[in-house]
């Protein structure tokens, strides 16, 4: 069973986090050594980090066609940090990578407990929509 | 340079779709394919992926002790991911004309497009 685990963490206003250049190590070194854990059990699809919300551009089909974009967003717009792709036995499986993830450290090595978003994946469009 | 193209929606806007009739569902999927397989055989194309509906979605914590908490109740307003396209193009212009391409097909929905973060990105 295919789950994608979303980090919607990130607010339109933010930047890079202010914490001490250690913590930033800690919590990187924890993500990597997660990643690594996944692979080890076969788990992990696939796993990205997006560049942040100044970089992020909002797109609409004009009247002819040609994109038109548009990058100014509410301050309290959340925007995907990153997410995982894993495949997994079980949904429970899926929500205790998922607070593996949540219990990742932040400022003085304390867990975040960020909330993460958890999907079930589509193999492919429904049937019927084809 | 990757991008990532997101297809994001409420409850209601998904259940405004599954009311569409069904020729308009399978036009719309139809192009969705068609631009998929533009983007192969440009060599753009690294993956697209659909998630299942709102309905399902679950939001975890981890505790104190690091077990997992769900909680599946969400304010009406809450957007979710509907699917996203993940592709490997020249420039920013070339992402922003296939997200415009995909919104001129679904109604002209919104689509966010954002560079991939990768260590490699920054390194070029």
């Amino acid at each position: 069973m295919k789950f994608i685990l979303m980090m919607n963490t990130m607010k339109a206003g933010g930047g890079v986090p202010g914490w001490p250049k250690k913590d930033l190590q800690a919590h990187i070194g924890f993500m990597i050594g997660l990643n690594k854990e996944l692979h080890r059990r076969g788990e992990l699809v696939s796993a990205e980090g997006l560049s942040f919300p100044d970089q992020a551009k909002l797109v609409r089909a004009g009247k002819d066609g040609q994109p038109v974009t548009d990058g100014i967003f509410p301050e309290s717009k959340e925007f995907l940090a990153g997410f995982w792709i894993i495949d997994v036995d079980s949904p429970q499986r899926a929500y205790e990578i998922a607070a593996t993830v949540s219990a990742a450290p932040g400022p003085g090595g304390a867990p975040l407990n960020m909330p993460i978003e958890v999907r079930p994946v589509m193999s492919g469009p429904p049937p019927d929509m084809l | 340079m990757k991008y990532i193209l997101l297809m994001s929606g409420t409850r209601a806007g998904v259940e405004g779709y599954h009311a569409w009739p069904k020729k308009d569902i399978d036009a719309h999927m139809a192009v969705l394919h068609r631009i998929n397989q533009e983007i192969a055989e440009s060599g753009e194309f690294v993956t697209t992926q659909g998630l299942n509906e709102p309905k399902e979605a679950k939001v975890v914590r981890g505790e104190k002790d690091g077990l997992p908490v769900t909680d599946g109740v969400f304010p009406e307003s809450k957007e979710f991911l509907l699917g996203y396209w993940i592709v490997d193009v020249a420039n920013a212009e070339r992402a922003y004309a296939i997200a415009g391409r995909i919104s001129a097909v679904s109604r002209n929905m919104p689509i966010e497009v954002r560079q991939f973060a990768s260590y490699e990105a920054k390194s070029q």
